[in-house]
């Protein structure tokens, strides 16, 4: 099954993936609604993106009431919309902090994988996103722990 | 002979039990069901009140799906009593049941405060399905909704109250909201925001007496006005159902005390859900978590094992989230333990404030208050869970965390939560989805 | 906490969400009244919306409309637009964009300077297509937004902070990081009024020109914070948008004209334009590297080797542009600084005679922490370096010595500037009216044009078009800027850079390009495609079909709005000129000798045939106004009879 690997070192924080991914989710540009999240390492020099691994447990599938959260032909773990209530049981059971609530729709969303053409890896302009036939990895660990060490030293901010 | 399984309650911990045995067994099992009422989820009554959703939507298993999934059905029958030595259960029409091996899952009902007038037919609970139907025809734009108790099962109905156009008064009897959900400043910070949105909040309200006055209800408390309600709704507690277990000889404290494989003192019996005593996955000790994900958890893990696995259970991880007027209040493990060291952060303007509680440098609860939509904070709401569920150990970034509690992401990613994750799971296999088991061959 | 809600979120549970009315733009411009405290949002239509289309067309417009000859720059009646534009917050690269319109102090005339980062973005995700700021502020205040959140906020904390010290505060108070909020601030030369004095924002993006950082100063406005909004924008056609901004992307990455740009921002400008006797030395005195210097070790590859650099690019940008360094060595070591453009290399190292690559990195952030545009502040320092080196600035003037290359000099001298200390307090007032004040040998040193405006960070001695241009715009800066496709709008693809009138005809051809570029919201290198790979990003965006002659005629209407406002507040034709030195033929290097003053007159001539105005009085000609559309200035400008 193919996953989404992400290369850190090659993410310059542009934040492209953000805008492919909420139209994608929304049809409209949007970036609150993305489900691929950009966030700064050492405070605003190192970027990297941040989406569901989907996991083998699967907690939030596992978690919702109402089987909402139901695994596609790509493998991803993906919200139904017309079983989904809204009562964010999965924001809380997922310990990645990767499924979302939106308070417009009242719905949770979270990556689908886009059927297995994701749109942040056709738009990153660096290759930082790729869809590969890889196992689920930890890829952001050792980039953070590298471009933390500077940040940890002069004390934060 | 195939293995018999008796299954006792169909709430959240009963059915994701049936599932599990199916996913386990593909049907080769018999599987007894017994339940007070036609299968549905609590969680979603809210979205009902509000007519979001249909009332068809909030049953979970139909008797098609069950009939699928090959299990006898007992429906609109509670349990009378249970004989452990016989292994056998009475009904309370008088059937009695056989099993090999029964899960426990009565769940709990609600309770009101002890006030005169507290049962009088205009004092409503919002628990089941039934007392549902009675809030929704008692709502109507412009009527005056007051909610006694103004903690979690209070606020999960909320915004469906002020959707429906009401005007709405929480009263608490402590000295302020959401007294086992979050902590005083917490608290502070939702009652500021609610009150900006229009709902007016009394706290250290003790109420001494409920009457009815013309068709409504009139609140007497022991200071101050009286107030006057169309509609009153008493969000007071729950309480586990263990009674008909009296004399089983089954060991129970505030419920049943459950090992890691979910049994019971007494053979062949598990016990799951809100009337389970199990393991505290963050103290270790055993605690009621009566919660929606610790029933499904208990299901599952009851049901693997009454299959034939065997699946040792991690413990169950104290959480609640509850979003009201777009903000949104959650915490996780053991937030209000008094010994922890304890990092806050609050930032008033963004209406947002963190919790993070300390043993060492692992995080062994934590609180997290923001707006619903601010981006930021449901990410942060997980990775909460995941940095008390997997207790690493953030080293270094405990001193970051002090000084910027708000800035969790690169703490949880370089304290490689996510390389301990990946390979944990429940049932120690992949999730299925919620659809297999309607794939057993009949 | 001070401030008025623009609008309280009352209702719980709202089902639908308001929507801009035209793809591409949030809807409305958010005014906010420094004096009174009262904020509030505009909506504005779709047919305003394609006149004025965002940037400086919107910009111009309600400069010209609400800023009378007599409130001058710092008058607090003057406007402080930060507009963005329809192509902000979409996938098109460098989509950040950020335009500040003002009456800059500089010249005390019109203004049009850009940035990036991630402003336009946030700004327009955040339900807005630019700010009005007017009034002063009793106190110092910083502005808030956060969707429909708009807020006066005390900033008194913030005073004295550098930019980005105040970037790091803000992220900090409210819990937020990175691109989570962007913040566009003034350092300590906005506070004290430097007259060069920028607006700075997240970690090294500055509108820098004319003085935009004194008017918000005088404002008391420290800084403009924007949470990353969570509104949504919608495109008419977004694949549509999506293909142009991928065609506009091969066309960066493969056409050898912006390739370089491409992989090395503006890097390569340095040795490129030193072969052309374009890279000023030395105030001018030279255009010859000193003996021992190899300008191999300045190509773009060198300048970035050894830092620990990190990309650090504007949204949606996929340019290898923008980057955050780390200083490997010198007594800065360990520092974080942001890479310099080429501006940076020339106006904090070459034009100063400073050659050591760390310093340079670490003199040019400090340059933008202090929000002082690095172009001015060359011409300053170098003018003082070369004052001392020949007599007419003395120790006992300055207070210490400086000589060409003193870096901790050249620090000292940033500091006694942004903070008017000493001899500081006069060269805050721009290399002219130091120039002017000192008079002789001094004055015949300086480089500037009389209109009061900087030139860019190149010697334009070698760059006649681009002097030309500085010498005319009405922007406080280029205006016409870097043809990218001359052929595209009918001009030849190569001139002589020495004869005057076909530099003139280039210039004056070309003039509503960059007008156009600046109102989209994008970064101006990114636009480095055809026009028309442009024009169809706009039509996806906002269903309109744009074609490069409106985009053309668009810009010009602008420029011709600028210029309105310019002669109004007194600035003519009479101004257009370069100051001495500017204007002196090199003695030196690949331009040795070319004197473009012997030709001054015949360019103005020609330019002013090519763009349609009138020589004599400077003013668009009846019949220029009536082409663009603009009767309704034909009154202010000539008066009833014609």
């Amino acid at each position: 099954m193919k996953a989404l690997r992400i290369v850190p070192e090659k993410c310059t924080g542009c934040l492209r993936c953000e805008l492919a991914c909420s139209y994608m989710q929304t049809g409209a540009f949007q970036p609150a609604k993305s489900v691929i999240r950009v966030s700064p390492y050492e405070g605003h020099t190192s970027y990297a993106p941040y989406t569901c691994t989907q996991c083998d447990e699967g907690w939030c599938m596992a978690a919702c009431p109402v089987g909402a959260i139901t695994i596609t032909a790509a493998g991803a773990k993906d919200v139904v919309d017309d079983r989904c209530v809204g009562c964010k049981l999965c924001t809380i059971a997922c310990p990645y902090g990767t499924i979302f609530y939106d308070p417009d729709t009242h719905k949770a969303f979270k990556c689908n994988l886009c059927d297995g053409a994701p749109a942040c890896a056709e738009a990153c302009p660096t290759a930082a996103i790729l869809y590969e036939d890889v196992a689920a990895a930890d890829w952001l660990a050792d980039f953070a722990v590298e471009r933390s060490a500077r940040l940890l030293a002069v004390g934060g901010r | 002979m195939p293995p018999r399984h008796l299954i006792i309650g169909a709430g959240t911990a009963g059915l994701n039990c049936v599932r599990t045995i199916r996913e386990e067994d593909g049907g080769a099992s018999e599987i007894t069901l017994v339940a007070a009422e036609r299968p549905y989820s609590r969680m979603v009554l809210p979205y009902y009140l509000d007519r979001s959703i249909a009332e068809s939507h909030v049953f979970t298993a139909t008797a098609a799906t069950l009939a699928t999934w090959k299990v006898k059905t007992h429906i609109g029958r509670k349990a009378a009593g249970l004989n452990p030595q016989a292994n056998a259960l009475t009904l309370d029409d008088g059937t009695t049941l056989e099993y090999d091996d029964c899960l426990i899952a009565t769940g709990s009902r609600a309770v009101k405060a002890p006030v005169p007038g507290a049962d009088l037919p205009g004092v409503h609970s919002f628990w089941t399905l039934e007392q549902a139907r009675a809030v929704v025809a008692g709502i109507a734009p412009g009527s005056h909704v007051v909610m006694v108790g103004a903690g979690f099962i209070a606020f999960t109905i909320l915004n469906s109250i002020l959707s429906l156009g009401a005007r709405l008064t929480l009263v608490e009897i402590a000295p302020r909201i959401l007294p086992r959900m979050v902590d005083d400043a917490g608290a502070a910070l939702v009652e500021t925001w609610l009150k900006k949105h229009g709902v007016k909040i009394l706290t250290g309200a003790t109420l001494v007496r409920i009457e009815e006055a013309r068709g409504k209800q009139r609140l007497r408390f022991k200071k101050g006005p009286d107030l006057l309600a169309d509609l009153l709704i008493m969000a007071t507690g729950i309480k586990p159902n263990l009674e008909w277990l009296q004399g089983s000889g089954i060991r129970m404290n505030h419920g049943i005390l459950v090992d890691d494989h979910l049994r019971a003192s007494v053979p062949n019996v598990y016990a799951a859900g809100d009337v389970a005593e199990g393991k505290d996955g963050v103290t270790g000790l055993p605690a009621v978590h009566a919660i929606e994900p610790t029933a499904m958890e208990h299901g599952r893990v009851a049901g693997a094992n009454m299959a034939g696995r065997d699946v040792t259970y991690r413990g169950s991880l104290n959480m609640n989230i509850v979003e009201v007027c777009r903000l949104d209040v959650a915490s996780f493990g053991a937030w209000d333990d008094p010994n922890a060291e304890t990092f806050t952060g609050l930032r008033p303007e963004r209406s947002a404030y963190r919790k993070l509680c300390w043993s060492g440098d692992r995080l062994t609860g934590a609180i997290i208050i923001g707006q619903a939509g601010d981006v930021w904070t449901t990410n942060d709401v997980g990775m909460l869970k995941g940095l008390v569920q997997t207790a690493v150990r953030l080293g270094v970034w405990k001193e970051y965390l002090r000084r910027n509690p708000f800035d969790l992401k690169p703490a949880f990613i370089a304290s490689r939560a996510t390389g301990q994750l990946l390979p944990q799971t429940i049932l120690g296999r992949p999730s299925r989805a919620p659809e297999i088991p309607t794939t057993v061959s009949p | 906490m001070t401030g008025t809600a623009l609008r309280a979120p009352t209702q719980a549970r709202p089902r639908t969400e308001t929507r801009a009315v035209l793809g591409g733009y949030a809807g409305k411009l958010l005014r906010v009244n420094l004096t009174t405290g009262k904020i509030r949002a505009e909506p504005w239509t779709p047919e305003e919306m394609r006149l004025w289309v965002g940037g400086v067309g919107l910009g111009a417009k309600i400069l010209y409309d609400e800023v009378g000859p007599r409130v001058h720059w710092d008058h607090p009646e003057n406007r402080l637009i930060m507009a963005t534009g329809p192509l902000a917050g979409l996938p098109v690269w460098g989509t950040g964009g950020l335009t500040v319109v003002t009456r800059g102090a500089l010249t005390d005339g019109a203004t049009s300077t850009q940035a990036n980062g991630f402003f336009g973005a946030c700004l327009k995700f955040s339900g807005y297509d630019a700010i009005i700021i007017q009034g002063q502020a009793r106190r110092w205040v910083y502005l808030y937004i956060n969707d429909d959140v708009v807020e006066l906020r005390d900033a008194r904390h913030l005073l004295g902070k550098d930019t980005w010290e105040c970037q790091d505060v803000l992220s900090a108070e409210h819990g937020l990081t990175g691109h989570q909020m962007s913040v566009y601030s003034i350092g300590p030369a906005g506070e004290n009024l430097v007259r060069f004095a920028a607006i700075q924002g997240d970690y090294g993006h500055v509108a820098s020109k004319n003085g935009c950082g004194a008017v918000m100063g005088k404002k008391r406005l420290k800084a403009v914070s924007i949470v990353r909004g969570t509104r949504a924008l919608d495109a008419a056609d977004p694949r549509g948008v999506v293909q142009a901004a991928d065609d506009i992307a091969h066309d960066l990455k493969t056409d050898p004209s912006a390739r370089s740009l491409y992989e090395w921002g503006t890097l390569p400008a340095v040795v490129n334009l030193y072969k052309m006797g374009v890279l000023p030395i030395k105030n001018y005195t030279t255009n010859v590297a000193p003996a021992g210097v190899e300008m191999a070790d300045w190509e773009a590859p060198k300048l970035r080797h050894g830092f620990d650099h990190r990309g650090h690019q504007c949204s949606a940008c996929g340019m290898h542009h923008c980057h955050m360094q780390v200083i490997p060595r010198g007594k800065h070591k360990g520092e974080l600084v942001d890479e310099p453009e080429y501006e940076g290399w020339s106006g904090a190292g070459w034009q100063i005679g400073l050659l050591d690559k760390e310093s340079i990195a670490w003199l040019n952030t400090r340059i933008d922490r202090a929000s002082v545009d690095v172009n001015e502040f060359g011409w300053v320092c170098g003018w003082v370096m070369e004052g001392m080196e020949k007599g007419y600035i003395t120790k006992a003037q300055l207070g210490f010595e400086l000589r060409w290359g003193d870096l901790e000099g050249a620090a000292r001298l940033l500091d006694m500037i942004s903070h008017r200390k000493g001899f500081g307090n006069l060269l805050a007032e721009g290399v002219k009216v130091a120039a002017e004040k000192l008079g002789g040998a001094a004055q015949e040193a300086a480089i500037y044009t009389l209109k009061g405006a900087s030139p860019r960070g190149h010697d334009h001695r070698g760059r006649w078009e681009e002097m030309l241009d500085t010498c005319t715009a009405s922007t406080g800066t280029l205006e016409s800027g870097v043809p990218a496709h001359v052929t595209e709008v009918g001009l030849p693809a190569r001139i002589n850079p020495f004869s005057g009138e076909e530099v003139a005809r280039q210039v004056a051809g070309i003039l509503g390009r960059r007008h156009f570029e600046d109102s989209l919201g994008i970064c101006s290198f990114t636009t480095r495609t055809r026009l028309e790979n442009v024009c169809r990003a706009l039509s996806a965006a906002t269903g309109w079909l744009y074609t490069v002659d409106e985009c053309v005629r668009f810009g010009r209407r602008t420029a011709a709005i600028l210029r309105a406002f310019n002669l109004r507040c007194g600035i003519g034709p009479e101004t257009e000129r370069p100051s001495a030195r500017y204007g002196s033929a090199p003695l030196d290097g690949p331009a040795k000798g070319q004197a473009i003053m012997d030709q001054w007159e015949k360019m103005l001539d020609s330019w002013y045939a090519g763009v349609g105005y009138d020589r004599k009085t400077g003013r668009p000609t009846p019949e220029t106004l009536r082409k663009l559309g603009l009767d309704w200035l034909r009154k202010d400008l000539w008066g009833k009879k014609r």
